[in-house]
């Protein structure tokens, strides 16, 4: 299930790219900033600035949808079966993220910006959620674009099966790879998942000379240390076959999804992190033979 | 001010000086014109007009700054707008009062003035361009510009300019060169055939109107000289001395090296702004015209590139002090009063080589330094151009006064070879006031800026059976009611039947204004610098040009897309709106709760032009091809007496003019509420193309380009996060080629957004739902961000100029 296509995207991968991102990811980070990519299956989403009250939603589904003061009164445990709601709401206020795609529809909207990628190594980034957790058909669509010649990498936190990871092998795949913790207590505190399983998997892909760029969300009360970071780096470094890492600062875009969504934002009260706060990061990673970047 | 680590103290005060002028009025030129006008009564118009030329230029009051090093002036001081009594002037006694509280370009106007401009209006009575030009239509074309469907007062107001001279021969030939050429050609003159007395007359007024040229350029001469004496610091005196010894030289003699060159280039460009009040004058390729002056200066260490481009700056200012004021009816299709001077560098050279040199870079820098509303910067994109160039062309768009803009040689160069023109001219097209393009010194007027035209008032009458509800009028009877159809192609074949006739409409009028220019404001000046009016004896609008290829503009392209894709998807094949509901709807202008909904229906259900989606994209082409195909049946009123071409094509450079046209237009199938703009150029509507600027690309390049030779005007708003880093500004580049090479786009400028469209965006989300932020791994769209999210990329964002 795909919840956007995002074309001319520029910091996820060399050149012009179209980022797909998949819905669902096995992982509930604090911070995400995609929250409506968590859930595997479609997800309703209400944004009450945008409803004029044309009641059209209301007349479709009364049982867990009702009139409100301003707007309308959403009992979020109770959703189901959000799609019916698809199209509904003319103001789009309420919408219904995440539609299945079958691997041709997914090939029509990237070849509308083939053009586009030829000119600067730009291709394919597929994200999420976590792609990784897809079921088999990112495989063939994966083998499709390899015939094409079409560029991919992959955005992942490789908090998957390494079954999932290697049945992409082999195909030239940049894999940006999410490297949130190195310590097992705290990812699974802030995170929901097993640091283990992410570290062996990193080894593995990185022994199978796969291409590998290391991506650290910096976080404020997660990561946001020099020890931390040093931890990570050096991890990086232990790897051999991966030379470059960047670090993404924390942002808090993404907080009115939570809103729409009905969930909680923990990072409500903290602030955005900058630039300027990468650089020792920065200057420790090149120190030790990496090359580091701020941003994607 | 500007910085003074950017520009000299002298630049940056004379930059301020011109700045902080409030525009005023200056009679002078009406004074002189009316009396040569008055004095000469029995004289052929031609004769009459280079005597009433001659008469300002010795007349007029010049003056010479302190610090300035390219002189001449317009009027009586900085940005006064002179006045052009003989193409209209009733509305200036009308409008008198109320000048100096337009909302846009005000000018102040002194009472002693006010009572000279009635009388000079009471003289004119009658006689005027605007008049004459009326009588001549048939009442239902006057009826139909009344009624605002099709617009062309400007062209009756103003003369016609849209047009660059042969700045390559002036400068090759100088003042005297020309004065030969009439007089060689005057000789010849057989003036017992039927012909001859007008071109014995042509001749006359020309060699007339180079003498007065000559002669203003000496007034400038004595003035430098007269100063230089007065002047007490050894350094300005030396300054001024060059100056008069430059017009002392320019006034016979083709320039000896790049100061005197530019100088000429200036006299000309000022001149031909005092000859006809038509804006879009444009300087051409700059960069190469000049070139061989900046070269040989260089290498002989006569020229250094800081002075060069202090001259180039002090040029920028004088195009600035240049002005026009027009009727206010007028005004509002051109906000900001511009003259859309251009000048175009970059391109290449007649052998398929990058043309870009040393001295494109520094117009480049003296204009990203000058961040002034003059010249409009253009440059021309081709495949192979210098990368640094491109990069540099970035950096200057960064500083977020929407300059420099592009042009496609990829596709301008094969299609004009594919009209006729030859290839090294081809090669040497430059555009002309906004987007537009033609080949300098051998093309004729308005390349763009005939008659515009109203689409979405014709897309509503074919709705209503020829009904043109705005004006209660139906001025060509349809096939059928809206209301009365089954199917989306009965809609269809009303549009295609109701556009014919207003193509046709839109060339009657421009024929009739066309003739009435030609008769009454002949432009003498401008035709000798054009080929080949010397040769055949002819002013560019009795045929004198090489070339003729003219066009007018259609504004509300993307409404057209929209409004029909709305009414296919939505009322005949989802049927998700009856005819009743939509006729209700836009006759209401979306009132009440439904009638909201409806509008709601129509923006967030249909598709949408600029969103690369082949339903609304192709049914656009289809759409805007019924109106091309039919335009380009008929001729210029130039056809067979000269000119190759003479032929029409589509454009869409219609700047502001989308605001004016969007204020005479109901409510729309697209959404789009009563009374506010239509989309402006070929750009989709405001907020309406969510995926971001590759999309906008592919559905733009979607549009019949090679038939649309008026322009393809593309804006796109670009965050300054965007641009921000150096790779950012690489991916920028790189789609840039992707559109031009691959796409064959035609022209793309770029508005950084500022802060104060952020904070619009924030209030007024639903207008601004293209604004998209973008960081690694993350997707939305601006207005989707929580409020504080917004405060902090606002507060981000810088305050723009």
């Amino acid at each position: 299930m795909i919840f956007n296509f995002q074309r001319f995207s520029t910091h996820d991968g060399p050149g012009i790219r179209t980022v797909i991102f998949y819905k669902g990811c096995p992982l509930h980070c604090d911070w995400c900033s995609n929250p409506e990519s968590q859930a595997f299956g479609p997800s309703l989403m209400y944004d009450r600035k945008l409803c004029k009250s044309f009641g059209d939603c209301l007349k479709q589904e009364s049982n867990y949808l009702s009139a409100g003061e301003n707007g309308i009164l959403i009992d979020w445990a109770s959703v189901t079966k959000p799609e019916k709601l698809k199209d509904i709401c003319a103001s789009r206020a309420l919408t219904v993220s995440g539609e299945e795609k079958s691997i041709g529809e997914i090939l029509v909207e990237i070849e509308k910006d083939r053009s586009f990628f030829e000119q600067g190594d730009g291709g394919v980034t597929f994200s999420g959620g976590e792609p990784l957790s897809q079921g088999p058909e990112l495989e063939s669509l994966l083998e499709e674009l390899y015939k094409l010649k079409i560029d991919v990498a992959i955005e992942t936190s490789l908090y998957v099966s390494w079954e999932n990871i290697e049945r992409c092998l082999g195909r030239n795949i940049n894999f940006l790879v999410d490297l949130k913790h190195t310590d097992s207590d705290k990812f699974e505190r802030f995170t929901g998942g097993n640091a283990a399983l992410v570290l062996s998997n990193i080894k593995k892909l990185a022994a199978s000379r796969e291409n590998i760029i290391i991506r650290v969300p910096v976080i404020p009360e997660f990561n946001h240390t020099f020890q931390e970071i040093k931890e990570i780096v050096d991890f990086t470094v232990s790897l051999k076959a991966v030379r470059e890492i960047h670090f993404l600062p924390f942002h808090k875009l993404g907080s009115a999804k939570y809103e729409m969504l009905g969930m909680d934002y923990k990072y409500s009260g903290i602030r955005n992190l900058d630039v300027a706060e990468m650089a020792e990061y920065v200057v420790y990673a090149e120190s030790v033979g990496l090359i580091a970047k701020i941003g994607g | 001010m500007l910085k003074s680590a950017e520009v000299s103290e002298r630049i940056s005060g004379l930059r301020e000086k011109v700045l902080s002028t409030k525009p005023n009025v200056c009679t002078e030129r009406a004074m002189f014109y009316t009396q040569a006008y008055a004095e000469n009564e029995e004289k052929p118009i031609i004769i009459k007009r280079a005597i009433a030329l001659e008469k300002t230029l010795l007349g007029m009051t010049i003056f010479i700054d302190e610090g300035e090093l390219i002189v001449g002036n317009q009027s009586s001081s900085h940005r006064a707008a002179p006045i052009f009594p003989e193409y209209a002037v009733d509305w200036l006694p009308e409008e008198m009062d109320s000048l100096d509280k337009r909302s846009g370009d005000a000018f102040f106007i002194t009472d002693e003035h006010k009572k000279e401009l009635v009388e000079i209006a009471a003289w004119w009575k009658g006689k005027v361009l605007y008049d004459k030009g009326r009588a001549l239509m048939s009442q239902e074309l006057r009826d139909l510009q009344d009624s605002a469907i099709i617009k062309a007062t400007g062209n009756l107001t103003s003369g016609d300019a849209h047009i660059a001279v042969d700045f390559y021969k002036i400068l090759d030939v100088g003042l005297n060169g020309y004065l030969d050429e009439i007089s060689l050609f005057h000789k010849q003159v057989k003036r017992y055939e039927q012909d001859g007395v007008r071109k014995d007359h042509f001749y006359t007024s020309l060699s007339i109107s180079i003498k007065a040229f000559q002669a203003f350029i000496r007034r400038f001469q004595e003035l430098a000289m007269q100063q230089a004496e007065a002047s007490t610091n050894p350094e300005r005196k030396n300054e001024l001395l060059a100056i008069s010894n430059n017009c002392q030289v320019i006034a016979e003699k083709a320039p000896e090296n790049f100061y005197q060159a530019l100088q000429l280039v200036y006299f000309v460009q000022l001149i031909l702004q005092i000859e006809s009040n038509g804006h879009s004058v444009s300087l051409g390729r700059m960069d190469q015209y000049l070139y061989p002056f900046y070269k040989k200066d260089i290498q002989t260490g006569n020229l250094t590139d800081e002075f060069a481009s202090e001259l180039l700056e002090s040029t920028w200012i004088k195009l600035l002090s240049v002005n026009k004021i027009r009727p206010w009816s007028h005004t509002r299709f051109s906000a900001g009063g511009p003259l859309y001077q251009n000048v175009t560098i970059g391109g290449q050279t007649t052998e398929g080589l990058d043309a870009v040199n040393e001295l494109s870079f520094l117009i480049l820098h003296s204009v990203g330094k000058m961040k002034l509303t003059q010249p409009n910067l253009s440059v021309r994109f081709h495949k192979n151009i210098s990368e640094t160039f491109i990069n540099e062309c970035i950096r200057v768009i960064e500083k977020g006064f929407g300059m420099p803009a592009f042009n496609n040689d990829e596709i301008v160069i094969p299609e004009l070879i594919k009209l006729g023109v030859e290839k090294d001219d081809a090669y040497n097209y430059s555009a002309i006031g906004c987007i537009e393009i033609a080949v300098p010194g051998k093309w004729g007027y308005r390349c763009t800026g005939m008659s515009f035209l109203n689409l979405m008032r014709v897309m509503l009458a074919s709705m209503y059976d020829g009904l043109d509800k705005y004006s209660g009028k139906i001025f060509y009877k349809g096939i059928g009611n809206f209301a009365d159809f089954n199917s989306f192609d009965e809609l269809y074949k009303a549009w295609q039947h109701q556009i014919k006739f207003y193509a046709q409409k839109t060339v009657e009028i421009d024929t009739a204004v066309d003739t009435a220019i030609e008769e009454y404001v002949p432009d003498i000046l401008c035709s000798a610098f054009v080929d080949s009016c010397i040769s055949r004896g002819k002013t560019i609008k009795e045929g004198g040009s090489k070339y003729d290829f003219v066009s007018g503009l259609q504004v509300g392209i993307a409404n057209l897309g929209n409004s029909l894709a709305a009414i296919k998807k939505l009322v005949f094949e989802e049927k998700k709106i009856t005819k009743h509901e939509l006729l209700q709807a836009i006759e209401s202008d979306f009132e009440g709760k439904e009638g909201e909904k409806i509008r709601y229906m129509l923006l967030n259900f249909a598709p949408k032009y600029g969103n690369d989606d082949d339903y609304v994209d192709l049914l656009l082409r289809d759409a805007y091809l019924d109106f091309i195909v039919e335009l380009e049946k008929y001729h210029t009123t130039r056809y067979n007496r000269g000119p190759i071409g003479c032929r029409y094509y589509a454009g869409t450079s219609s700047i502001s003019a989308n605001v004016p046209n969007g204020s005479v237009v109901p409510a729309t199938p697209d959404g789009r509420k009563a009374f506010t703009p239509v989309a402006e150029g070929s750009s989709p509507s405001s907020g309406s193309d969510v995926l971001g600027p590759t999309a906008v690309f592919k559905s733009v390049s979607k549009l019949p380009t090679e038939k649309i030779m008026g322009g393809v005007l593309l804006n796109q708003k670009l965050t300054p996060a965007t641009i921000k880093t150096d790779e950012d500004k690489e991916k920028l580049v790189s789609i840039l080629r992707t559109f031009f090479t691959d796409l064959k786009g035609w022209h793309v400028q770029y508005n950084i957004v500022s802060r104060e469209t952020l904070l619009a965006a924030k209030k007024d989300p639903e207008k601004y739902r293209d604004l998209i932020v973008r960081v690694a791994g993350y997707c939305a769209f601006f207005t989707n961000l929580s409020p504080d999210t917004q405060d902090d990329i606002i507060a981000r964002t810088e305050q723009t100029l």
